[in-house]
């Protein structure tokens, strides 16, 4: 019988995360995946639809290559090749899970492949066979929730209502997309099928999209989508789907929009089979766990999606993380104030910590600094001055609460904020940081110098 | 190494300007030398060095700003290892109550108990200090610790948030143990730091004063006052308002004030001093009614040794003060301060005078020494200076009472059946009727007020 020091179940980004670590802390481990290494993230998530994106982009900066300087004779025959697209995304996914499973090996982690059940919380169950541990790291993930709609389940057995794992694995070119939601992924899928040529129109209940952003974010993205070709209706209610057709309610009335695939972007549950006999205290988001990521079970720590406080590749791996070390004795936590989150739309989203709203309702004496992309050098040389950033600090002592910035590569801006919100830092040290030129970086520091007083590049009345 | 830093002197001083620096670098210094000069909100104080050796670096420029912690001045005192004159942090030796004017040659060796020196802002009122500079001065026992710790030699790592908040709250930074990675000190590490301080000067204060008074009837109410913003305008309290107020309910709940007032009929003063106010001119003295007050009322505290004293509650014993130390309250710009005519019994009415018009004149330019706003054991407030006859003054903790003089003014009285115009002179006293009753007190004003109005006897007893 196979023993082991922990035993981790799952093996997406957080599980294999935490696997790592605790090898590295000298922990004898085994990961039990049912699939592939690196979970919905590198399979069927963050990384193929970055590869997508990127497919996108690069089509629209063809599209757009007159106004750069770039003459392409024969304009009209510039077309997406679905089958290569989807070959190069196989390509890359191969290659970062590939890099998994060598990292696994290096670290001489076990991967057991299989689905396993856990009989008590020292046996797990897999491929008939029984493995012992000390301890536990649970990392089952999420699934996609399809809601209760009249016939969707229908639409969704013969191919029309499609999820997100769906649409990344589409056979052809969709001409038109109806994308059921208003979140983070429903604007990522607006955005990367509108750039390749989709009509989409999205469908959103309450009346704003990206509902729990700050404001000056979600107007703007939500404004570029529109301006892009996106149909946005808000408001809605969902009734019915019938074929390629959706049913809702908008102003009292019943309409209907008609498409080649219905998106059903509207939430994921944790995944909880195979645990069942743990009896973990289970809540309204997922598996409840303490600051180290222990469930009501001693020994029994839970990480990741299903645990399900932000449903984030890089919150689970630092939830891993947390895991790893408590089990090997070094207790961490986990500021959730302080994690950073990404939208890749186009312009892209960095968001981190406080909004706006959300600081003044916490009770800080709320500043805030506005930078707009339009008045940065770099962004005007890359033709991509949509955006800016946004600082909410506390008056007080200055402290950075929150950043928000919308602008081409918001997603790799945002860890410069990352650092100060996680060091306590404040808008005097943000304005006094030395920030390359050209860059788009800089925006950070001219809104921090226009936080402490003034920006330099700009008139500020 | 020595560093010498700006250590709490009290009075709720956290901040001062460096006035003057009376040392250059690579000179020799002995112990007691005064090394600057620091102007503060309140006093001016000159800060002597507390080791022999030589100035290795100064730290700050003239007419800069320094806070209570700062390394003002680095000596190289031969010795290995960092000392500094704020041993244990916020913590230095003090003397107790009971003997503040110990002699400078006997810092104590090992101190009786270290104190906050909150508590010295805190239990001290306006004026008084129990700091001497010879008591800045470091013990060799802290040396050894802070030798063996290698504290302060140490560079802290600190977040920008938390040395903000730790200067804001007179936190010292050195001292605190940082919970961060690397034992960097987060804002929460300063606010569980500040916090303690709070709770341990607190409870200082409990020692000092009965029981029954907790420190929450020594802070003004926490309920917020209900107004209408736009009816009141909101002015900030300087750092000595706060300090009075702190000290003013200090002694109102700690002191049952009892008032016994009554009037002197001081003709023949008024005479006395109007003759021999030309005598004290040809002296260069400017002789003021105060003079007669003071001497009058040091005739009077030999006589009632009981109103020269205070009570020590935890030992439930009166201590009786050898020392006739007599406060003067002096309005300035800025707010009340007392300071003190040490000795006052062995001088005469030209030498009362003339240190009255010295200290006043100090006081109010705010080049007063420490030593002269600290000691005293009897207070006399002149409050006739603004024309008021009688009032019920507070008594400056923990004396034991406290002399209201009012203006004199002519008034219609009866002597001998027959209305005459006589120079009347309103007194009232205010004393702790713990350590004393009414009736001596009583005759403790009527032999004061015997005296003013013989003012011969003030001469020949």
């Amino acid at each position: 019988m196979k023993n082991f020091d922990i035993v981790v179940l799952g093996g997406g980004p957080g599980g294999y995360v935490a696997a790592i670590k605790a090898s590295q802390l000298g922990a004898k481990v085994a990961v039990i995946e049912m699939d592939q290494l690196g979970g919905v993230c590198l399979n069927i998530g963050c990384i193929p639809t970055k590869t997508l994106l990127r497919t996108a982009k690069l089509y629209q900066d063809l599209l757009n290559s007159k106004a750069f300087g770039i003459d392409i004779p024969g304009m009209e025959h510039v077309e997406i090749n679905w089958e290569n697209l989807m070959n190069r995304k196989k390509t890359v996914v191969k290659k970062v899970v590939g890099g998994v499973q060598q990292l696994m090996k290096y670290n001489n982690i076990e991967v057991i492949n299989g689905f396993g059940t856990l009989l008590d919380p020292h046996t797990v169950e897999v491929n008939g066979e029984r493995i012992v541990t000390k301890n536990l790291i649970l990392a089952t993930g999420s699934s996609v929730k399809l809601p209760k709609i009249e016939g969707i389940e229908e639409g969704y057995k013969q191919g029309t209502v499609i999820d997100s794992t769906g649409a990344i694995e589409l056979k052809a070119h969709p001409k038109s997309m109806t994308i059921l939601g208003g979140g983070v992924i429903a604007v990522e899928f607006a955005t990367l099928f509108n750039s390749l040529g989709t009509k989409v129109t999205m469908l959103q209940r309450s009346d704003v999209i990206l509902k729990n952003l700050d404001e000056d974010v979600r107007n703007t993205i939500q404004r570029h989508l529109i301006n892009e070709g996106v149909e946005i209706i808000t408001n809605t209610t969902l009734k019915s789907i019938s074929g390629q057709t959706t049913y809702y309610e908008s102003e009292g009335a019943l309409k209907s929009v008609k498409s080649d695939f219905i998106l059903a972007s509207l939430g994921r549950v944790p995944n909880l089979k195979g645990i069942e006999n743990l009896n973990l205290k289970v809540g309204r988001k997922g598996v409840e766990v303490d600051s180290h990521m222990e469930t009501n079970v001693k020994g029994v720590y839970a990480v990741g999606d299903m645990v399900g406080k932000m449903m984030l590749a890089h919150v689970a791996s630092a939830e891993g993380i947390v895991a790893a070390e408590a089990i090997m004795g070094t207790k961490t936590k986990i500021d959730y104030n302080k994690v950073p989150a990404c939208i890749y739309s186009f312009p892209e989203v960095g968001v981190i910590g406080y909004s706006e709203e959300d600081a003044k309702k916490a009770g800080f004496d709320v500043g805030t600094s506005v930078f707009p992309l339009s008045a940065n050098g770099k962004a005007m040389a890359e033709g991509e001055t949509t955006g800016f950033v946004k600082i909410v600090h506390d008056k007080k002592y200055g402290e950075v609460l929150g950043v928000h910035i919308v602008a081409s590569h918001a997603t790799d801006m945002i860890a410069e904020a990352a650092v100060s919100l996680e060091l306590e830092g404040t808008i005097y040290d943000l304005a006094k940081t030395i920030h390359p030129h050209p860059t788009l970086s800089e925006i950070v520091m001219e809104a921090a110098h226009g936080a402490v007083d003034k920006p330099i590049h700009i008139v500020k009345m | 190494m020595f560093h010498v830093k700006f250590a709490d002197i009290g009075e709720g001083i956290h901040e001062g300007v460096l006035l003057k620096i009376l040392v250059q670098e690579n000179q020799k210094v002995k112990e007691g030398e005064d090394l600057f000069t620091l102007e503060t909100d309140k006093v001016n104080a000159e800060i002597p060095s507390p080791t022999e050796g030589t100035v290795k670096s100064i730290r700050f420029k003239v007419g800069d700003k320094v806070n209570v912690g700062d390394v003002i001045i680095i000596i190289d005192d031969g010795k290995e290892g960092v000392r500094s004159n704020m041993e244990g942090g916020e913590f230095i030796q003090e003397e107790s109550e009971a003997s503040p004017e110990a002699p400078p040659e006997a810092p104590p060796k090992a101190p009786p108990e270290m104190k906050p020196v909150v508590e010295a802002g805190g239990a001290s009122v306006v004026g008084q200090i129990e700091v001497s500079s010879d008591l800045i001065a470091s013990s060799g026992e802290g040396r050894m610790q802070e030798v063996t710790q290698n504290q302060s030699a140490k560079k802290i790592l600190a977040t920008p948030v938390a040395r903000k908040m730790a200067k804001d709250l007179g936190v010292d930074i050195q001292t605190v143990i940082g919970t961060g990675p690397q034992g960097r000190v987060m804002k929460a590490d300063i606010k569980a730091a500040a916090d303690h301080l709070e709770t341990s000067a607190a409870n200082n204060l409990k020692t000092s004063i009965p029981d029954h008074v907790s420190t929450h009837t020594i802070q003004t109410p926490s309920a917020p006052i209900q107004v209408d913003e736009d009816r009141v305008q909101r002015v900030p309290m300087t750092m000595l308002r706060k300090t009075i107020a702190q000290n003013m309910t200090l002694s109102k709940y700690t002191i049952p004030h009892t008032l016994v007032m009554d009037e002197a009929d001081v003709s023949d003063l008024v005479t006395f001093k109007s003759e021999t106010k030309a005598l004290a001119l040809t002296q260069e003295i400017k002789l003021t009614y105060l003079a007669f007050f003071i001497k009058a009322v040091v005739l009077g505290l030999k006589k009632y040794p009981y109103l020269n004293a205070s009570l020590d509650s935890e030992r439930d014993e009166i201590l009786l003060r050898k020392d006739f130390n007599i406060g003067i309250a002096v309005d300035t710009p800025d707010g009340l301060l007392v300071p003190v005519i040490k000795n006052a019994d062995h001088m005469s009415l030209f030498e009362i005078a003339k240190k009255i018009e010295e200290l006043t004149q100090k006081a109010r330019e705010k080049t007063i020494a420490l030593g002269d706003l600290s000691g005293g054991t009897f207070t006399i407030t002149n409050y006739g200076a603004v024309g008021a006859s009688f009032g019920a003054p507070i008594i400056k903790y923990p004396e034991a009472g406290i002399l209201g003089v009012g203006a004199i003014v002519k008034k219609p009285v009866v002597v001998e059946d027959e209305i005459v115009v006589r120079s009347i002179l309103p007194l009232s006293l205010s004393f702790d009727h713990r350590i004393i009753d009414g009736a001596n007190a009583g005759r403790f004003l009527a032999y004061v007020k015997e005296l003013l109005s013989n003012p011969k006897l003030l001469i020949l007893l």
